[in-house]
């Protein structure tokens, strides 16, 4: 550690003492040139005294001026190394121009996500019942006229899935109930389905029917209700 | 570089930094809890409802429905029906009977639909774990309304794709 700092103190000296005598370098040679361009201006002036007088005197106000301002600039800014400073502006506006942009795209970011999330519901069209007691429904049987396939809802949850001429096949599971619904409307090529769902099964089972009923390629879905236990 | 320059320099630079560092981001977390809220504080006063889950469905845009919220209750067959999204006394549905619900659905649909003639559908927002006749129970309500028979009826699901 002390050998280190006394490594880096001769060299800190170093810059430290360099940096005076470069701004004496800057503070001279900036003088030192326009005189010089003077200087070349007396000695060619040796043939033309009149014009090269009336050059100078044009010169010379304007340029004084010039180098004493950037004399005054310099001195005040370099005798610290501190020269840095510029640079640090610039990265600070660096650093100012992409903090608002990420702020901005952060907000852009959670406005979509929470819009997504509400997108996230979506509907299933269903007809309108008629306005009957469900158990008058059960004892009307319209299902003379088309192949059909039905989906009995029962009281304690379970699917029971037949077609027009199968039999009541029980079907423990939403994917086996899919796979024999979408079985029976292969086999059969029924359009229509019926659900028949006890009033007392649960509303997600029978939205599972739908889904799928939709998802197999039913023209008509009908649904019925009803309080008899199976 | 050196330790001179350092404790020259870097003190300076720091506290410049610090200042301008501490500032932005404490303004970007406020602007973001701000948001954070006002988005939270929107949703509130809606009723928190745990739809059927499935594969397909449409979307339909809630603020053109008449919306009919079904939620379940204590018990297994315990359940209550709400006019609208929100939470407001005055929008339960009272009563136990079936029949006195589907009254007051049916002059609840009649009415809003009355009032806005441009809604096109019925919403029903029913939780999975609801019974199929509270559900039906709602339906034959809107069915009850002549003017809610000649609009679309839809039953909100939750998209699992």
């Amino acid at each position: 550690m002390t050998d280190k700092e006394k490594n880096e103190n001769p060299e800190a000296g170093g810059p430290g003492d360099d940096s005076p005598s470069e701004s004496g370098e800057f503070g001279l040679a900036a003088p030192t040139g326009k005189f010089g361009e003077s200087n070349s201006s007396d000695r060619s002036g040796v043939g033309d005294p009149a014009a090269n007088v009336s050059k100078t005197a044009a010169k010379t106000p304007g340029d004084f001026k010039q180098m004493n301002w950037k004399g005054f600039e310099e001195e005040e800014e370099d005798p610290d190394p501190s020269v840095s400073f510029g640079d640090d502006s610039e990265t600070k506006r660096d650093d100012l121009d992409m903090t608002p942009m990420v702020d901005v795209v952060f907000l852009l970011l959670i406005f979509f996500m929470v819009t997504a999330s509400f997108t996230l519901q979506k509907s299933i069209e269903q007809p309108p019942s008629k306005i009957e007691d469900p158990s008058t429904n059960v004892i009307e049987d319209p299902e003379d006229e088309d192949d059909y396939v039905e989906v009995i809802i029962d009281q304690t949850n379970t699917y029971y899935v037949t077609s027009r001429d199968a039999e009541e096949v029980e079907a423990p599971s939403d994917r086996e109930m899919r796979d024999r619904m979408r079985d029976a409307k292969r086999t059969t090529g029924a359009p229509r389905l019926i659900i028949n769902a006890h009033v007392e099964s649960m509303h997600q089972k029978v939205v599972t029917v739908w889904d799928a009923g939709n998802a197999a390629g039913f023209d008509e879905i009908e649904m019925r209700t009803t309080d008899e236990d199976y | 570089m050196s330790s001179q320059e350092t404790n020259d320099v870097l003190p300076r630079r720091k506290s410049d930094d610090e200042a301008d560092l501490d500032i932005t981001p404490m303004i970007d977390i406020t602007f973001l809890l701000l948001a954070f809220f006002v988005m939270v504080s929107k949703m509130d006063p809606q009723l928190p409802v745990d739809l059927p889950q499935a594969l397909n469905g449409d979307v339909i845009p809630e603020k053109n429905c008449v919306v009919l919220v079904v939620l379940k209750g204590a018990g297994d067959d315990e359940y209550s029906i709400y006019k609208g999204l929100t939470k407001a006394g005055a929008d339960k549905i009272v009563g136990d009977d079936p029949v006195e619900q589907e009254e007051q659905i049916a002059q609840y649909v009649e009415e809003t639909l009355s009032r806005n003639p441009t809604i096109q559908t019925i919403l029903i927002k029913a939780e999975g774990e609801v019974t199929t006749g509270a559900v039906e129970t709602v339906k034959r309500g809107v069915a009850g309304s002549e003017l809610g028979l000649t609009r679309k009826l839809y039953v909100a699901v939750e998209s699992t794709q």
